[in-house]
């Protein structure tokens, strides 16, 4: 095993003190002077209808207000994946929420009362709130248009009907699997939407400054995806993407929430037509609930096959999604887990159908996981149920048909290394499953569960990571990147890869919030790709400051490059012991000959990164062909539920989780990532529920009736465990984990409910109401 | 966070000026307290008062007393001081878990008891404890002080006996004269702050006489009197309990909204009337434990 000096450690955050003391800068913290505007948003108050009219006029009178826009000033589309909506509502809404008209004033307040006085008529369409209804015959339409929008090539949306997009993923002989198989089950599962419910609401500040300079501050996770959608959708304004600078200062918080561009782009567009002010807009909890990105609804109809040692022999896995609006961002979580909806098993005959459904309820999108909890709420539910049907132990089960290196994944490419069953064998010791575990107390009975997941990242295959590393005199170093350190660690850890190839300590390396003005090119800090992907740019970059250091001093010392190392902040030498010479020396002013004349100069390392075998190009009807996910990242895990019979009320008494990160470049981090992940996902299926009504109309969007857990609801014990199987092409072996520690929460509580109480819920929310109400019913049979 | 609604904000330093005001502004005003319920209602244009009375300051509320015989509790009171009352705790077991149950540390630092009766929603959280001790709101107007029985107090959700005219100046409790225990009992969603799907108080005193309180279970918080006759003069026994779990069905009238089906709230009313009067016998006879585990947490 390599002997690392600063990779593997669990270095301070180098963030932490700037965060904790309250130094850090928020986009809401940035003062914008006396030219500060602020903006108010007019929503839709039906879920679908055509716009009759709006009028303005009152709103335009009351004084300090200072424009008011609608759809007719911004006639533009915008869009990620696929360009189907607007900055403004155009002739129709197509959701409670949707943004209609703008109002820009003086103070907060004057906004807001304009706002009021905004009157919209609306002529109400049919809404469609269910996906099952959207696919039904004769379903109202929400996209005519879906032909003309334009789309990635690796989508294939049915113009005419409300299917946005389909990915068919077909191998081996799916009625000969069945055929093999002794035992089939069949069953349905459902999982409601949900909010990220990050602590920092959206908010971003446009400028159009009399230059013609477009500058936008956001709390975003995808500066620069953002800066080049807002140069496509303004393009018709005479904007290109190099007039357009969008800084992204700290960010409170994003979980998939912040990736891309939802409310960022009424300011930036509202600012083009106000010269000189700027322009802010900031949701409140209850926009934040509305109008950004939810996670997608899903109903799944899982048919499975298997033989009677175990073996499982055929999967058709029908997924249905409720993407919601506008899909433009959401149709590619369905993309990914229609890739993927085999779980992390060797199955060799496979039907997957993702269907990427439009509703009039708000736009899906990222979320923490990208669709893979929700698919493996289902499957794991139901390998579970499956394995006590045929008589046999849940975990042999999983063990006999897990994933390993080189077995196809089911577009056909072999998979990645892993230590998918050394997390079994580990997850199992930790929680010391064979254990009876019997509550003292007549109330409550104890229930165990398990889950195995994985996830891939899902991105473009050309989705590109790009970094600079300049010395300072005192061989500190700046690392200008463009990931966003969204709470994970991202800053700490790339500082010590850099630290690692330079022998520079951490604490030396400051590592900056984007500017797309002067960091260097990040798709987007989503998809647990950003320690590889960024990882491997940083390291490159550090790999070519390193090359031009040892090059120069090769030329002045006449040493040969190959007995050069860094260590310490210094040059040193294997052939020659007494060599040392300090990084500080020279790394800017160039080292002194004996003339008086200076060799070298200031060492700016770059270095990019792009994952030249991915391709999306499989074919459309089986998915075989291409190589659409880098790597899958694997893990297992389980948990100890106790729970009160008569209330339902239930407390995770222990959990273990083991995640295979390749290399756990800094431990700690990875386990601040288990016990977050795991928490968000408990919360998901113990008590977070979006609820609609039937108007469309979110019930609780607030704190209030959206539970998301407080310090007294986290699990007594946590043990997290990291495995680590290379990844070979990862920095030291690292890939990503941030996603996946939440997603084996909800088929953990699942089978453990069935475990202690012998009832299978099979939808989301598992809430203490519907075990109590669930178990009195079986009682009562 | 921007307001839309402009409201004209005094904050007087007297009752004497408090009442002036209302008098001045009949109807228009409304009093502010910790803000937590009013605040948010502004906000959310739920409420629209064209003026606001600030009682924050007002420094001559009678004073507050606390003895194992009687209790007196002014309208600054807020939830902590509750919770921070050791005495209290002692004396009043039901009242003191109510307080500790309201929201957060944050929220009851500036909560008030007077501002939790006076808006009068159904799941609020003193109610049975208050409804259990039969106590007395004390209110004033400019001409002159009025006692009312809790029990007249609650007249429909977000209505009080209390009028526009009038301000509350706290409320008082007399003991029960023999030895007596209580315990509040309150179904959240999970372990953090949350509100009530249903929330139940249970009163017992040495000689077997049983008072029951619920709320968050129908339009107002109310005493379940029928159960409490069946229960007075009785040993608690398996039997007894049954009996009075049978009553539930019949005695609680709750509706199906966001935090809980109407049938979840009727079973829990069962579980709770159970366990609450187990438990309650329990700290009669000294036990002591956390309540807060009774419902699972
Ligand atoms: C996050 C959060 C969590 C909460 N959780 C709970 C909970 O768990 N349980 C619960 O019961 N409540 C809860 N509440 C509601 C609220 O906090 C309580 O009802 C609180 O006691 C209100 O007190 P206040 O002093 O803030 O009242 P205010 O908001 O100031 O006033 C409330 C009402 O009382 C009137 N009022 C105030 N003082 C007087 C007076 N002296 N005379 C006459 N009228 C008066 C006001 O005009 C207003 O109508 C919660 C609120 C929030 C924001």
């Amino acid at each position: 095993m390599t002997d690392y000096r600063y990779i593997g450690k669990s270095i301070t955050r180098i963030d932490g003190r700037e965060k904790i003391s309250g130094a850090a800068v928020y986009t809401d913290d940035i003062d914008f002077g006396a030219n500060l505007l602020y903006a108010e948003i007019v929503s839709s108050t039906v879920a679908h209808a055509l716009i009759l009219n709006i009028d303005t006029s009152e709103a335009e009178k009351l004084e300090g207000v200072v424009k008011v826009f609608t759809g007719k000033d911004f006639p533009y589309k915008f869009g990620l994946y696929m360009k189907d909506r607007y900055i403004f509502a155009q002739d129709k809404v197509r959701f409670y929420g949707e943004q209609v008209a703008a109002v820009v004033a003086r103070t907060p307040q004057i906004a807001k009362m304009g706002a009021e006085l905004v009157k919209v008529e609306y002529q109400e369409l049919p809404a469609v709130l269910d996906q099952m209804e959207a696919l039904a015959e004769g379903a109202t339409i929400l996209h005519p248009d879906l032909g003309d929008y334009p789309h990635v090539p690796w989508f294939f949306p049915k113009p005419g009907t409300n299917v946005a997009h389909w990915r068919k993923t077909r191998r081996g002989d799916l009625e000969n699997g069945f055929a093999e198989a002794d035992h089939i089950y069949e069953e349905t599962y459902e999982v409601p939407r949900y909010a990220h419910c990050a602590i920092e609401t959206h908010v971003a500040i446009g400028k159009f400054d009399y230059s013609g300079r477009l500058t936008v501050w956001s709390s975003s996770q995808s500066p620069h995806t953002q800066r080049n959608l807002f140069a496509e959708a303004l393009a018709p304004m005479g904007l290109s993407q190099k007039d357009i600078r969008v800084i992204t200062p700290h960010v409170g918080g994003g979980f998939g929430g912040k990736a891309g561009v939802t409310m960022e782009i009424l300011p930036a567009a509202l600012a083009t037509k106000l010269r000189g002010y700027a322009v802010k807009l900031r949701w409140t909890r209850e926009q934040e609930f509305i109008n950004t990105y939810q996670r997608l609804g899903v109903v799944a109809k899982l048919k499975l096959g298997v033989k009677k040692d175990g073996t499982i022999t055929a999967l058709d896995h029908k997924i249905y999604w409720d993407a919601g609006a506008y899909v433009e961002y959401g149709a590619n979580v369905v993309n990914a887990v229609g890739l993927s909806a085999i779980g992390p098993y060797r199955i060799p005959n496979v039907s997957i159908d993702s269907v990427c459904i439009y509703t009039n309820l708000p736009p899906g999108g990222a979320y923490r996981g990208f669709g893979y909890s929700e698919m493996l709420f289902g499957l794991e539910s139901h390998i579970t149920t499956i394995a006590r049907q045929i008589g046999m132990d849940e975990i042999e089960f999983r063990r006999k048909n897990a994933i390993l290196e080189g077995d196809k994944t089911a577009y056909g490419a072999a998979m990645n290394p892993n230590g998918l069953l050394e997390a079994i064998d580990k997850v199992t010791k930790a929680i010391e499953w064979d254990k009876e575990y019997k509550s003292t107390d007549p109330n409550k009975v104890i229930g165990k569960g398990f889950s195995l997941f994985w996830k891939a990242p899902a991105m473009p295959p050309n989705a590109s990571s790009s970094a600079f590393l300049k010395f300072n005199e005192d061989a500190s170093i700046n690392l200008i990147i463009s990931g966003m350190d969204i709470g994970q660690g991202y800053q700490t850890v790339m500082a010590q890869i850099a630290a690692e190839v330079l022998g520079v300590d951490p604490s030396k390396i400051r590592v900056e919030t984007p500017d797309t003005d002067r960091n260097p090119y990040e798709w987007q800090t989503v998809a647990s790709h950003i320690t590889w992907s960024s990882g491997n740019a940083v390291k490159k970059a550090a790999i070519d400051a390193r090359d031009q250091i040892l090059a120069l001093v090769e030329r002045v010392y006449h040493m040969s490059q190959d007995s050069l190392y860094l260590e310490d902040e210094a040059v040193k030498c294997h052939n020659q012991a007494s060599f040392n010479l300090p990084l500080r020396s020279f790394v800017v002013e160039g080292i002194a000959t004996k003339d008086g004349s200076y060799r070298g100069g200031p060492i700016n390392g770059r270095g990019m990164f792009m994952p030249e075998f991915s391709s999306a190009s499989g074919d459309p009807d089986t998915s075989q062909g291409g190589h659409p996910n880098v790597h899958y990242t694997v893990g297992a895990g389980a948990l100890i539920l106790e729970i009160d019979k008569d209330t339902g009320k239930m407390k995770v008494l222990k959990a273990a989780e083991a995640i295979d990160a390749g290399k756990a470049l800094n431990p700690d981090l990875i386990k601040g990532q288990i016990t977050g992940g795991l928490l968000q996902g408990l919360a998901t299926v113990l008590y977070e529920d979006m609820r609609y009504d039937d108007k469309g109309r979110l019930l609780n969007p607030n704190f209030t009736d959206y539970k998301i857990p407080t310090a007294m609801d986290v699990p007594d014990e946590i043990i997290p465990i990291i495995i680590e199987v290379p990844q070979p092409d990862g920095p030291y072996g690292a890939r990503g984990v941030g996603e996946h520690t939440m997603l084996p929460a909800a088929p953990m509580i699942a089978n453990a409910v069935e475990n202690a109480l012998g009832i299978r819920i099979r939808s989301m929310p598992i809430t203490a109401e519907k075990v109590a109400m669930a178990y009195k019913k079986h009682r009562e049979q | 966070m921007a307001f839309s609604h402009s409201f004209e904000y005094f904050r007087p330093g007297t009752l004497a000026e408090a009442l002036s005001l209302l008098d001045q502004y009949k109807g228009d005003a409304r009093l502010l307290a910790g803000g937590t319920d009013l605040a948010v209602h502004i906000k959310e244009n739920m409420a629209t008062p064209p003026v606001v009375i600030d009682v924050k300051r007002v420094t001559d509320f009678p004073g507050s007393r606390v003895s194992p015989k009687a209790l007196y509790l002014n309208a600054s009171t807020t939830f902590s001081d509750i919770v921070n009352h050791a005495d209290l705790r002692k004396a009043y077991p039901m009242l003191w878990e109510a307080a500790r149950s309201v929201a957060s540390v944050g929220i009851r630092n500036r909560a008030t008891l007077a501002g939790n009766i006076c808006s009068a929603v159904p799941s609020l959280d003193v109610a049975p404890a208050l409804l259990c001790y039969d106590a007395i709101v004390h209110v004033a107007s400019s001409s002159g002080t009025r006692e009312i029985s809790i029990h007249d107090w609650f007249i429909s959700p977000r209505k009080t006996a209390c009028l526009g005219t009038e301000i509350m100046l706290g409320i008082s409790i007399t003991a029960p004269a023999v030895k007596h225990s209580g315990i509040y009992l309150k179904q959240g969603r999970y372990r953090g702050e949350d509100l009530a799907q249903a929330g139940l108080g249970v009163l017992i005193t040495s000689d077997l006489q049983y008072r029951l309180a619920y709320c968050a279970v129908g339009p107002i918080p109310f005493r379940a009197r029928a159960i409490e006759a069946v229960l007075n003069g009785k040993v608690l026994t398996a039997e007894l309990i049954s009996s009075a779990k049978a009553m539930v069905q019949d005695t609680v009238h709750p509706i199906t909204d966001i935090r809980s089906s109407k049938e979840y709230r009727l079973h829990i009313c069962e579980v709770m009337l159970e366990r609450g009067l187990k438990a309650v016998e329990q700290r009669l006879n000294g036990a002591e434990f956390d309540s807060a585990e009774i419902l699972g947490g």
